[in-house]
């Protein structure tokens, strides 16, 4: 059998790009297939948070892959940056999770010291921030606040640039980027993988699916289920404001070209991505009891995307037993868990074992739905 | 929520036009407009004109005062007419929401027609950004609106009847521009197969009213440059010298005050926010939305008519505002299809007559290939400040498109909603990658198309 790659990597958004960044690292020959200009892209609808704060909540295992991706993103933000020369305007000051009211932050208090309790998960640094000491931190905040949940492992970046860095940097790796390019069909042959897609047809040794709800077609294929679901998220951005707010909120923060994103709205409607007044409307009330100079700020696009939801809402990584060498990536963090794609999961995916990420195969799906 | 049947956007000659027949055949009918007035671009500002100032209404000429019956009859008719109202979102479902007086209201209809008219195509040169640079369109309107009158002689760059009829008012308001650049480079040899279809009765009046603006402003004195091309335009803080290459060679004229105009092209906005199907007009070098003959788009229960449709001109336009009006009567159920095809087939008739022009003037004016695919050093994304350079890295870097590109360089998320930038980048990306213009496809338009602050948002009355 030809071979044209080592690896193929489907989906060229956050999650594929940083697995195809990484697995180039090593001399590898990787190429990444994306869909055209127009495709469901959680991609461009993230908040650009890594956030660490409450993920993990009931299950240990993601707070903790979170936490150790949030560690390692200062150093991958330096290595993608000084390859680059993108930067990615990454800063961790720690996050905060603003209450409005004296029950929201006693909400906050107990999922803190549950996620932090749990079996193996290290030391967050997340705490109850009061009134008073927060206004002396965010002096913005409006009068209703009365406090936050903070974790001095949270932070941001510009997550457009994430992207175009990954990709520039898979490129300057040595790998192909070929877009335009659904793939169709794949087949598991002998030792690889025959990918067909837009008329053209590629071997590759090994296969990942990156293509978020895209793998709900494309895992069949090589014997693996993906059971996902769009979880739509919208968001609204403001013009450019003077700076005012140093610290990324889970549902507001500032970029750093000095817009302010609104966002975090659940909706489960599906697959449409249409942006819906009356949504929109309430995110701005609450935008404005969270920081009332925001009243004045012109709104200049709002939009919305679809998360890309496991049935408990933690990552899948998954090699196929059926056809060894396949493997199904599929998380709504891709941001957070960029360092971890690109550092461990990359090199787990080249070694052709996931060990380390055995809690996050499908196994726990299927137990789950047996029960 | 107001219920009516029809919404119509845009109370230029179209807009007007369907909603004063749409009212006269008893229709519940609501017509939003930006303007304090109406009239469109076309006849902007022209009530009050008409008061304070005949004078300058007769020097902008008759067909300028066409558009007072329009008002007229609309003033005359039930259309709920609401001026200043900014139209930032249609939904799916026919909800429209806009913003008048600082406050957002929506209101709901059965049939949305929109009648947005063109906007003037963007023109990225280098400079083209420099304060004292406009469009003609732009110096046109200080001129209708207060008659102001610039303070500068222009210097007018690009081509097109627009282009000939600001030079003409201008010599006419006794202000003569400094120069006419004209960039037109086609041989006229080839545009003239479009000629006997253009000598209609009503196409010889186009022709004539042309020739006379011609001969007006080569009797004026006016210094008129042919066959332009690689034009610059230079200054530090804002815009003192326009560089360029005319059929006698290189040459520079100082300039304080610059109009530029390639041409008008559909305004795309709330068709594009509504995902209606979009086609690319080889001859208009534009997109247009996909319409029947009626001016159906490919979503049921949306009617677009006038330029928005397809640039056609002010008197074209008024007919198809009262076609679309009669598609809209007849799908509410207040006439028959009889009734409708008997009525539209006098507005057809005259609306051929005006068309029959426009293949002409097409093939006459086509935009110069140094604005569809500007040098990599001009900024084609004026709001973020985006070269055409940056767009071609990172489409060599494998980037897919417009929207993947919007992402990346922030092109086109600036204020404007990229109108000014989108056309450049579609055509951008089709010569680098060797794509139709349809294929590269445009920018997913994203509400509010008019920037609403966060306290109207948060104050909309979402029950009410």
């Amino acid at each position: 059998m030809r071979r044209d790659y080592d690896v193929a990597v489907v989906g060229a958004g956050l999650v594929g790009a940083a697995i195809a960044y990484g697995l180039a690292k090593d001399g590898r020959r990787v190429c990444l297939l994306d869909e055209g200009d127009i495709a469901l892209r959680a991609s461009r609808a993230n908040f650009a948070l890594v956030w660490v704060q409450t993920k993990g909540h009931g299950y240990p295992p993601y707070a903790i892959l979170t936490h150790r991706s949030a560690s390692l993103w200062s150093s991958f933000a330096q290595e993608v940056e000084a390859e680059t020369g993108v930067d990615l305007g990454f800063q961790q000051p720690g996050g905060f999770t603003f209450a409005l009211s004296e029950e929201e932050l006693e909400g906050r208090r107990r999922i803190l010291d549950e996620v932090q309790a749990q079996p193996g998960v290290p030391d967050l640094g997340s705490r109850i921030v009061l009134r008073n000491e927060l206004i002396s931190l965010i002096p913005e905040a409006g009068p209703e606040v009365v406090g936050a949940s903070y974790c001095a492992k949270d932070g941001h970046c510009n997550s457009p640039r994430l992207l175009l860095a990954l990709h520039r940097g898979f490129g300057m790796r040595g790998g192909d980027l070929l877009t335009n390019r659904t793939v169709e069909t794949i087949t598991a042959g002998r030792d690889g993988f025959s990918i067909l897609g837009e008329g053209e047809e590629i071997q590759a040794g090994k296969i990942v699916l990156a293509a978020g709800l895209g793998n709900i077609r494309l895992a069949p294929m090589v014997g693996l289920d993906a059971p996902l679901q769009p979880l739509k998220g919208q968001l609204i951005v403001t013009e450019k404001v003077r700076p005012f707010l140093h610290y990324p909120l889970v549902n507001l923060r500032q970029t750093d070209e000095g817009g302010v994103m609104i966002g975090s709205s659940m909706e489960d409607m599906g697959f449409d991505t249409s942006s819906v007044v009356p949504v929109v409307a309430n995110m701005a009330k609450r935008a404005i009891r969270l920081f009332p100079l925001l009243a004045e700020a012109n709104i200049v696009r709002s939009w919305a995307g679809l998360r890309i939801m496991t049935p408990d809402g933690f990552p899948l990584y998954e090699q196929s037993q059926e056809a060894p060498g396949a493997f199904l990536c599929n998380c709504h963090s891709g941001v957070t868990l960029a360092a971890a794609h690109a550092g461990d999961l990359a090199q787990a995916i080249g070694r052709g074992n996931l060990d380390g990420f055995g809690a996050f195969s499908g196994e726990r799906l299927r137990v789950q739905a047996a029960q | 929520m107001e219920i009516f049947d029809v919404a119509v956007v845009g109370s230029g000659p179209a807009g007007m036009a369907a909603a004063t027949t749409l009212a006269r055949h008893g229709a519940h009918v609501v017509l939003l407009d930006e303007q304090p007035a109406p009239g469109g671009q076309i006849y902007r500002g022209i009530e009050t004109l008409s008061k304070r100032d005949p004078a300058l209404l007769a020097l902008l000429g008759p067909d300028y005062a066409r558009g007072l019956d329009l008002i007229h009859d609309l003033r005359a008719s039930e259309a709920d007419y609401r001026p200043g109202s900014a139209v930032w979102q249609v939904t799916p479902e026919k909800q429209v929401w806009y913003s008048r007086a600082g406050v957002s209201q929506g209101v709901a209809a059965k049939i949305v027609l929109l009648a947005t008219g063109a906007l003037e195509r963007p023109v990225p040169l280098s400079g083209w950004t420099l304060p004292g640079v406009m469009t003609a369109g732009a110096l046109q309107i200080l001129l209708k609106s207060a008659g102001v009158k610039a303070t500068e002689p222009p210097v007018l760059i690009g081509a097109g009847p627009l282009l000939l009829l600001l030079a003409k008012q201008y010599i006419d308001a006794g202000i003569r521009p400094a120069a006419v650049l004209d960039t037109a480079r086609v041989s006229k040899f080839s545009a003239l197969r479009h000629l006997p279809r253009a000598l209609g009765a009503t196409g010889r009046k186009y022709l004539a009213k042309g020739l006379s603006l011609m001969t007006a402003l080569r009797r004026s004195g006016v210094p008129i440059y042919r066959g332009v091309r690689d034009v610059v335009i230079e200054g530090e803080e804002r815009v003192e010298a326009v560089r360029f290459v005319s059929a006698q060679g290189p040459q520079r004229l100082a300039a304080r005050l610059v109009a530029l105009h390639e041409g008008i092209v559909p305004s795309q906005q709330i068709a594009r926010s509504l995902r209606c199907d979009f086609i690319w007009d080889k001859s208009q070098h534009s997109f247009r939305p996909v319409v029947d003959s009626w001016g159906g788009s490919s979503m049921p229960g949306v009617l677009i008519a006038g330029d928005g449709a397809r640039i056609g001109g002010a008197v074209a336009a008024e007919h198809g505002g009262r076609i679309a009006a009669f598609e809209a009567l007849q799908q509410l159920g207040k006439i028959g299809e009889g009734e409708r095809d008997e009525a539209a087939f006098a507005e057809r008739r005259a609306q051929q007559g005006h068309l029959a022009i426009r293949p002409l003037l097409d093939a006459l004016y086509p935009p110069p290939p140094a604005i569809l695919n500007p040098h990599d050093d001009v900024i084609i994304c004026r709001c973020e400040e985006v070269r055409a350079g940056e767009l071609r890295a990172v489409i060599a870097l494998g980037c897919q498109g417009p929207n993947q590109a919007k992402s990346f360089l922030r092109c086109g998320m600036g204020p404007c909603q990229g109108r000014l930038c989108g056309p450049t980048v579609t055509e951008i990306f089709a010569e680098a990658q060797g794509r139709s213009e349809d294929d590269v496809g445009y920018y997913r338009i994203r509400p509010p198309l008019k920037p609403l602050t966060v306290r109207e948002f948060a104050e909309i009355d979402i029950d009410g």
